[in-house]
């Protein structure tokens, strides 16, 4: 590394030719102008906001054109400005891409991928106009079970890996789509076989970079048993949430797309990472991170093991001189009534108990969504309302009857009625 | 309060994030300003000196092959440190194929080297690419060197593209535990691989060049490039040397190879016991074969000796320089030159030989320096074809493509004669 860092240090003495300084002037200028006028909400020669980085690329393009007319050297103020051209046009692609792409993924593309990517070949387009590219990957940075790692070595393993990770979602996911198609499987199964090929490819890819780098295989049998001891001293808890995952992934009861109940609310689990699950509440549109073995340690209710099917409830007092039988029908009727609430198994109303001041009954009913609950909830709840009072059914108030007490209780008398 | 709060509401909202591009700004333009202040005035600065070295297509250029070459600049580096303790040496190696193209694209950042070590061909052609100074020097000076050396380097206008650094020689290395004597002569060659000895030649037309002077082809072939007719006579020798290369390439021990350092290998490996091979490959080879290495010059055939290309290095002045560091890339290739280092660098390697004539090679006390001194004698019917053709004359492709297809039997020695004549005289 030391014989790295040296090289690094020997490019600035190019810094000593006034040519190269000349031309990282001509190429900062316009950059720091661009930047002055942001900053200060300038708008030079009245050119819109929109329009501020093509001038400032132009007036670069128009410093190489000078410096060529010139007959002095323009490569580097060229090449800068191409690599600001790039990045600008990164910019561009941003609404291009939401044309076809969903936003979310878009931003995951653009900082994972395209970013990374494009900074990566402008750091290795800087260094091969001052260096040799191939010099600089046969840098020895050190030894790894007996083999001598060049720079080169890594970086392609690390760019490997780093694809590898990144760039394995989209196949995995057509993969997993093709089989759903093919083969019918659920939607919790797609996104769950999607996973497994995810978790399968890094694998491969890990075992495909060390092979690559010429590590002896019995040495990384060897490394992964001292691991394995350490994982179990260690990091034990991050071992125990990557094996739990797994575990949750084969097993089916916490994939993707799953209805779990947590702290008494209905969550979607939306990832099932390598450490945690992550889980959308409705209710307030929250993420829950939760690591994966609590799911392997704890009881968790679950509304989409079997089925995706709900019965929900809601409960309604009626006042005691109505009769229960009209009640019941009357609650059943409704429910049938609204458009979420499934015919078949068909709602069921019951006298639950009788109250202070009404009969207690249930409304009970079949929903195919669990996480639309709350909503069906009002719902039915709101139909109930209509159709008590398009009947005359009397949901009444508690009603408490005060009267003075006197002292003592003997001479107390009937209450008059007045306060 | 409640202006500063209705001032900050009143403004557009600014972002904070830095981008990459104002990063990157801000940063070179701290550089800058620590290259053209501060940096100027502290006392102990080094001084870098970048140097890029051209690698020939038969140099494998891995880790190994970087430090031997990192070894031996080190070497030349450390010596002249002695009278400028303040130069460091930044080292970048290119290979030839792309040695043009690279540097006009570093050229045009004004990014280019300070110095080249590169061969003398390629030095003239740079030059004429505008991407070398020609070599400011003096009779005195150039009188170190050889005429014939200098002649290589002249250009049509009488600039020298180069200095003169050292000669890498061809020669043809031995498993002396597998063959205890050498073959002599070309057809003690063909004797030796009918012995049941394993025996490699290679593909590139410029490394079996050698076996053109065995067979006396070279006067011909210089006729040709000329652009005249060779004489009957001439054309036969060209033929019998193309028919020894086809007769070789049917022997069943004899294999040609496109990559020499594959072929390298197998011979430091025990798969081949005699090779042809460049000097610069001597380090290598030494420290994988040990005392098994055998270096005799190239055998010799009916037509006279054999004419191997060795290569002259050599400096030349990259034009992207300021002042001050073309001065001190100027006194570096002359120290180089230096009788005392020349020497020095000679006995050390054992793997190039001097440029300057007033050198004396301790040749009797060493096989490896006689066979190279021998290997240097012998290129010298070489050296003027070699002045005639520039590496990129399209000539040169043809040629290769001559020799490509009759060591694999698609042309007979006759045909490949009259194409080669053909291409050689006509081809622009």
């Amino acid at each position: 590394m030391i014989q790295l860092l040296l090289e690094i240090l020997g490019w600035l003495g190019y810094l000593e030719r006034p040519l190269v300084l000349l031309q990282l002037v001509l190429a900062i200028g316009p950059m720091l102008l661009l930047r002055w006028a942001r900053r200060q909400h300038r708008r030079p020669f009245g050119i819109p906001e929109g329009l501020l980085t093509p001038a400032a690329l132009a007036l670069l393009a128009l410093c190489c054109l000078l410096l060529a007319a010139l007959r002095l050297p323009y490569g580097l103020t060229s090449l800068l400005g191409g690599l600001w051209l790039g990045w600008y046009g990164l910019k561009l692609l941003h609404p291009v891409l939401l044309l076809g792409i969903p936003a979310d993924q878009v931003h995951r593309l653009e900082s994972r991928l395209l970013r990374p990517m494009f900074l990566v070949i402008a750091a290795l387009a800087l260094m091969a106009r001052v260096d040799s590219l191939h010099d600089l990957s046969l840098i020895p940075v050190g030894d790894v079970l007996d083999v001598t790692l060049n720079i080169g070595d890594l970086f392609n393993a690390i760019l490997a890996l780093y694809l590898v990770l990144v760039a394995c979602g989209p196949p995995a996911a057509g993969l997993a789509w093709l089989m759903h198609q093919a083969l019918g499987i659920s939607e919790g199964s797609r996104k769950a076989i999607e996973l497994i090929l995810r978790y399968l490819v890094v694998g491969i890819g890990l075992v495909a970079v060390g092979i690559h780098l010429g590590l002896n295989p019995t040495a990384l049998i060897a490394v992964a048993g001292g691991l394995s001891v350490g994982l179990g001293f260690g990091i034990r808890e991050v071992f125990s949430n990557f094996i739990s995952g797994l575990w949750l992934l084969f097993e089916g009861s916490v994939r993707p797309g799953e209805v779990l109940m947590i702290d008494g609310e209905p969550c979607e689990v939306r990832r099932l990472g390598l450490r945690a699950t992550l889980l959308w509440r409705d209710r307030d549109n929250a993420e829950l991170l939760i690591p994966n073995q609590t799911f392997f340690t704890q009881s968790t209710t679950t509304y989409t093991a079997s089925d995706r099917l709900r019965r929900s409830q809601v409960t309604v007092g009626a006042a005691y001189h109505h009769d229960p039988e009209t009640v019941l029908a009357l609650l059943e009727a409704t429910a049938l009534q609204v458009p979420r609430v499934l015919h078949e198994p068909a709602p069921k109303a019951l006298l639950i108990s009788y109250g202070d001041s009404a009969i207690q009954y249930a409304l009970r009913f079949w929903i195919t969504n669990p996480m639309n609950n709350i909503g069906i909830c009002s719902e039915v709840n709101q139909a109930i309302w209509r159709a008590f009072g398009q009947q005359g059914i009397e949901i009444p108030f508690p009603q408490q009857v005060q009267y003075s007490m006197v002292w003592p209780p003997e001479q107390h008398q009937t209450n008059t009625g007045t306060p | 309060m409640m202006g500063s709060q209705l001032d900050t509401m009143s403004r557009p909202p600014v972002h904070h994030c830095v981008s990459p591009a104002s990063l990157f700004a801000s940063l070179l333009g701290l550089l800058g300003c620590l290259a053209l202040t501060g940096c100027r005035q502290l006392p102990a600065l080094p001084r870098v000196l970048f140097v890029s070295v051209g690698t020939n297509a038969d140099q494998k250029i891995d880790a190994n092959g970087l430090s031997e070459l990192k070894a031996d600049m080190a070497f030349l580096a450390n010596g002249f440190r002695r009278i400028d303790p303040k130069t460091v040496f930044q080292l970048s190696l290119y290979s030839d194929d792309d040695l043009l193209p690279v540097m006009q694209r570093r050229n045009r950042a004004a990014l280019g080297p300070d110095l080249f070590l590169i061969n003398g061909d390629t030095s003239r052609l740079l030059l004429k690419a505008g991407l070398v100074q020609a070599f400011p020097t003096t009779r005195e000076e150039l009188n170190r060197f050889t005429p014939a050396t200098v002649h290589r380097l002249r250009t049509a206008q009488g600039q020298l593209a180069g200095l003169p650094a050292y000669l890498q020689t061809q020669l043809a290395c031995f498993n002396s535990r597998r063959l205890p004597t050498p073959p002599g002569t070309l057809n003690q060659l063909l004797a030796v691989s009918a012995a049941g000895h394993q025996v490699g030649l290679s593909l590139r037309a410029a490394d079996v060049f050698w076996t053109a002077g065995s067979q006396g082809a070279i006067p011909g072939l210089e006729q040709a490039i000329r652009r005249q007719q060779p004489t009957a006579a001439q054309l036969k020798t060209i033929e019998g040397w193309l028919a020894w290369l086809q007769d070789a390439s049917n022997q069943h021990r004899v294999t040609f190879y496109a990559d020499q350092a594959m072929a390298e290998q197998q011979l430091a490996r025990g798969q081949l016991d005699w090779l042809p091979c460049r000097s610069t490959s001597l380090v290598r080879l030494r420290r994988k074969m040990g005392a098994a290495l055998g270096v005799t010059p190239l055998p010799r055939g009916d037509g006279g000796e054999a004419s191997p290309m060795n290569r002259l290095r050599v400096w030349a002045l990259g034009s992207n320089s300021d002042a001050l560091a073309r001065e001190r890339a100027i006194r570096f290739a002359r120290f180089s030159t230096n009788p005392l280092i020349q020497r020095e660098l000679t006995v050390s390697t054992q793997a190039v030989l001097p440029t300057n004539r007033f050198v004396e090679v301790p040749e009797l006390s060493s096989t490896v320096l006689a066979a190279m001194v021998r290997a240097s004698v012998q290129g010298e019917q070489a050296a003027r074809l070699i002045s005639l053709l520039e590496i990129n004359d399209p000539r040169v492709a043809s040629a290769q493509y001559v020799i490509t297809e009759l060591v694999f039997g698609q042309l007979t020695p006759k045909a490949a004669t009259r194409l080669l004549i053909n291409d050689l005289i006509n081809k622009p």
